[in-house]
């Protein structure tokens, strides 16, 4: 669903196996049933399996709520055996309230909060190659977890022009400026870093570009023209910093001679378009070949040598739920400040972010934010720091996170905000 | 300009001239708000009063390179090292300044000119490159230290601003030649060069080792490469680069040793444990009287914790006669290779230097060792008399196995929750939770079944264990032990797994009050997990959950089924 289609979505049952199990058949005017409230405070057993509770409650097209600031974020869904089961079996907490709800929804009313319905499930898409990296993804895991379903793409999909099908795009560590994120030289003879090669440049000769780095460029443009044209994009890690740099780079070369046989425009930072990307504006390209990073956007520079910061804790902006909703929506946590985590891009210097970008949460005293958000077109963009939140320096390697070990993860809960937040009844905003 | 910025400049201008040095406070505050302009004014107003105050002049350096007014600050350096031409920080900011400008031809012809006036100083090289590096003119900085080295002689001359500059590029395996040099000269350096090198990125591993112990590597590099070795957690290479400094040993070997077992005992892996035992046992041989014997002793440990009782026996050997450590230790391992009756003859020896806390612990083991023959009665008197929570947990197993429950329970509870570690601890407890379920006094059936299980014939217990149960009511003990039964049966696998299955299923479908069915339930979801039969696990798991929503084995069922659905990694 995109935004331009939240007015007027209701109903509008989905088929599924899970719905089998509900013991009430749906209707255009689902009866009036008692809720369940899945509290999103200190008292929630899993916090992030209570998003895949909520999104399965509204993937059947059953009614859910999004209490803004309410305990933590927390959620309404219809009290249902079915829904019982499920939070039983996944260890969610969940109360059952009636009467009580008068009284929540006038403390709603009298504060700092608001009730959100959500409405349609979004479709989800992972942009993630076919093999398996030797690093974690935190969506993917977030997603798998919760137990939200979602699709994988690819190139080939993007340029075919399959992510009209999707609400919500997400990605993670991927390089769009087709330098495979500067491990060329540093890792090569690894075999993993051959696949990646290989499976690039075959991608890349496939579908009619000369180069990676061409295919890339191209990649970032369907994807930028998905957002503008209503559609929801999410990005962590790398991926925010390179998809910036490939779309200001349309029409110079910025990448390494390993990358496409040509060395990079001497003159490439005054030749960067940054109309053209969603962030960030200003940046200087890292031109060095064996330093795995890539410009000066990123505050960190985990791979910069000298120039690698420290990790703090980024805070949360507290907005007005009622007047600023989406920002809102994103920063439901039940912790306002959450320990840092290094990713190949962590966080995003101040003064290079386009005048208008929402920042979402900062390190104070810093001059990085971790969490911003802004919107193109009919779409909105979300930009989040670092690799994975439960692993503050994950290396190339490393198992995979276990979150059953991090049922609370507050910067999990982060990027689970941003997969329910599309599910939202879009309401006229007052700013 | 605003009033206190005025003010600030006219309490400088008024103060004499040792205070003006130290008045810039203003700028520095100005700066740190991020008004360089204003700050820039403070330092040019100090400067024009103080040429040669280089507080002022650093500051300029920081303001004006954020302003891109560099050009302005270069006259003004000038001046000052055309007054101050000996001052090592006016010329190393010359330097800066050029590199700054982009003036690399400059920038040389002013380092080679401070080269002249200073023959014999490595700072005019070392500011030359530094200047360039921090431009990121990496190949002009390596080219600069080198002419450096070339000038002042000597290998090591330079070598830490090069190993640097190469780890700053990547080129792990030059950093690593450098560092080597750097150490060879200076051994202060050795910690810093560990420690950096550390840092390098694992396909880079072999190549920094090979540099570093390659032919003609001296002795400090080699001990170097040890130390590096160690931190990425391969011991048996780190060994092998730091025995061939120790023939002959130097003035350095017994310092080098101490660290690289300090850093071994870091290691958990067998590896680990056995690298370090060889190390201790080299520098126990270096230290004199008790240091020794104790670093033999715990040699020795390490060395059985390695899995190399050859080596253990041969440091044991060669010290036991007058040492009761070793002779404790050489005791130990004589349990440990089941030589029962020669660790008795020699623990009763009534002339040893043993002490009466190593001869309980030594005791104790021999207990166990015999228990694990099924010799229960001398288990019971190598005892002895010991009062110890551990001896009277130890007994309670002895009477346990003899099929005396109620003594066992006593025994148990008289040991308390704390005697020896923590998996015996557990061991306990659960036992004690199975006689909880069990009314009858004594079961000699169930005692020879957990003998026999203790004695590691698996098959042989569980036929037995089945047995024993079939004489327990079926809420009296049956259930439990029909689930040891069926957990040894899963764990043995093969075509125990039926048996297991059917062990399992017997207890879930008689179900009841107690641990046992969930606990049946659980393993039988595991068991299908691992058969990779994931699908059939699910419905198990949910059932338990769902039916026994407070046992204290819902947690790990929720993370069982996670697994089963694919929904969290294996780890």
């Amino acid at each position: 669903m995109k935004r331009r289609d939240f007015v007027g979505r209701m109903g509008g049952w989905a088929a599924g196996a899970w719905l089998g199990r509900l013991p009430i058949r749906p209707s255009a005017h689902p009866p009036v049933i008692p809720s369940l409230l899945v509290p999103m405070d200190d008292a929630q057993t899993d916090h992030l399996k209570a998003y895949g509770l909520t999104y399965k409650a509204i993937q059947a097209g059953l009614k859910a709520e999004w209490l803004l600031n309410y305990r933590g974020g927390s959620f309404l869904i219809p009290d249902l055996d079915a829904l019982r089961r499920d939070a039983a079996l996944n260890g969610i907490r969940t109360e059952p309230v009636d009467s009580a709800m008068t009284t929540v929804r006038g403390e709603i009313e009298a504060s700092n909060m608001d009730a959100v319905p959500l409405e349609k499930a979004p479709k989800v898409a992972v942009y993630a190659p076919p093999n398996a990296a030797p690093w974690d993804d935190a969506v993917t895991m977030a997603l798998q977890y919760a137990g939200i379903p979602f699709t994988k793409i690819w190139d080939p999909e993007v340029m075919n022009g399959s992510l009209k099908d999707y609400d919500w795009l997400h990605l993670h560590h991927e390089d769009f400026t087709g330098q495979y994120s500067k491990f060329f030289l540093i890792y090569s003879g690894m075999s993993w870093l051959a696949e990646m090669v290989q499976r690039n440049s075959d991608t890349a000769k496939r579908l009619g570009f000369q180069t990676v780095p061409d295919l890339k460029k191209a990649v970032a443009r369907s994807i930028h023209s998905y957002v503008g044209n209503g559609g929801f994009l999410f990005a962590m890690c790398t991926a925010t910093e390179t998809i910036d740099l490939a779309l200001a780079a349309h029409n110079v070369d910025i990448a390494a001679t390993f990358a496409d046989g040509t060395p990079l425009d001497p003159d490439a930072d005054a030749k960067l378009d940054w109309s053209q990307a969603f962030a960030f504006t200003g940046g200087h390209i890292e031109t060095n070949p064996l330093v795995a990073s890539f410009s000066d956007i990123d505050g960190h520079q985990v791979n910069g040598g000298a120039r690698r910061q420290p990790l703090g804790a980024f805070k949360l902006f507290n907005f007005s739920a009622k007047i600023d909703p989406v920002p809102t929506m994103l920063v439901q946590n039940h912790r306002q400040v959450i320990p840092d985590f290094y990713g190949l891009t962590t966080s995003f210097n101040r003064n290079r972010l386009k005048p208008g970008v929402t920042i979402l949460a900062e390190e104070e005293g810093a001059p990085w934010v971790k969490y911003v958000h802004g919107d193109l077109g009919k779409g909105t963009w979300t930009f989040f720091g670092g690799h994975d939140p439960e692993d503050p320096q994950h290396q190339i390697g490393d198992p995979a996170t276990d979150l059953s070990l991090h049922p609370h993860s507050p910067g999990y809960r982060l990027i689970l905000n941003n997969v329910l937040f599309p599910a939202a009844k879009k309401r006229e905003l007052k700013t | 300009m605003s009033r206190s910025i005025r003010l600030a400049l006219g309490l400088i201008v008024a103060l004499p001239a040792l205070a003006r040095a130290q008045a810039i406070g203003p700028g520095f505050e100005l700066e740190r708000s991020g008004r360089y302009v204003d700050a820039a004014s403070v330092y040019f107003t100090t400067i024009r009063s103080d040429p040669t105050n280089i507080p002022a002049l650093l500051g300029l350096e920081r303001t004006l390179f954020v302003l891109s007014r560099m050009s302005e600050l270069l006259p003004l350096v000038q001046n000052a090292r055309a007054r101050q031409p000996e001052s090592p920080a006016l010329r190393s900011l010359e330097l800066r300044v050029y590199a700054a400008l982009n003036e690399p031809d400059s920038l040389e012809a002013i380092a080679r000119r401070w080269a002249a006036s200073a023959p014999q100083s490595e700072a005019p090289y070392r500011e030359w490159g530094l200047a360039l590096a921090d431009r990121r003119m990496w190949d002009e900085a390596r080219r600069a230290f080198l002419v450096g080295r070339r000038a002042l002689g000597g290998d090591g001359t330079l070598a830490i601003e090069l190993a640097e500059l190469e780890q700053r590029v990547g080129n792990w395996d030059a950093s690593a030649t450098e560092w080597g040099r750097a150490v060879t000269r200076l051994p202060d350096v050795e910690p810093n060069a560990a420690s950096q090198l550390a840092d390098a990125p694992a396909p880079m591993h072999d190549r920094v080792a090979r540099a570093l112990t390659a032919p003609g590597a001296s002795v400090r590099a080699r001990r170097l490469a040890s130390e590096v070795l160690l931190t990425w957690g391969q011991p048996n290479e780190a060994w092998a680069a730091m025995e061939p400094t120790l023939a002959p040993a130097d003035t350095e070997a017994p310092t080098a040793l101490r660290r690289f077992v300090d850093l071994a005992g870091a290691l958990t892996t067998r590896d680990g444990h056995r690298v370090r035992g060889l190390a201790l046992a080299r520098w126990a041989d270096m230290m004199p009287g008790s240091t020794g014997g104790r670093a033999r002793a715990e040699a020795v440990r390490e060395l059985l914790d390695g899995g190399d009782k050859a080596a253990a026996r041969r440091v044991l050997e060669a010290h036991a006669d007058s040492n009761g450590i070793a002779q404790a230790a050489l005791i130990h391992l004589l349990i440990a290779d089941n030589q029962l009756d020669i660790a008795e003859e020699r623990l009763s020896a009534p002339a040893t230097a043993i002490t009466a806390d190593d001869r309980a612990t030594l005791r104790l083991a021999l207990a166990r060792a015999r228990v694990g023959r099924g010799e229960l009665d001398r288990a019971a008197a190598a005892l002895g008399d010991d009062s110890s929570v551990a001896a009277i947990a130890q007994r309670g197993w002895i009477e346990l196995y003899r099929g005396n429950l109620k003594n066992a329970m006593e025994a148990f509870r008289l040991a308390g929750p704390y005697a020896l570690d923590r998996a015996a601890a557990t061991d306990r407890t659960a036992m004690m939770a199975l006689l909880q379920r069990i009314q009858q006094e004594s079961s000699p059936d169930l005692g020879a079944a957990l003998l026999t299980l203790a004695r590691g014939d698996s098959v042989a217990a569980i036929a037995a264990l089945r047995r024993a149960a079939a004489r327990l009511p079926e809420q009296g003990g049956r259930l439990e032990v029909l689930l040891i039964a069926g957990q040894v049966a899963a764990q043995k696998g093969g075509d125990q797994e039926l048996t297991a299955t059917a062990l399992f299923d017997e207890v879930v479908r008689t179900g009841g009050e107690g641990a046992a069915p969930p606990a049946a339930e659980l393993e039988w979801a595991r068991l299908l997990v691992r058969t990779g039969r994931a699908a059939e696990a699910i419905p198990h798991l949910e059932h338990l959950i769902l039916t026994y929503p407070n046992s204290a084995f819902v947690p790990e069922a929720r993370r069982v089924l996670e697994r089963a659905k694919g929904a969290i990694p294996k780890s």
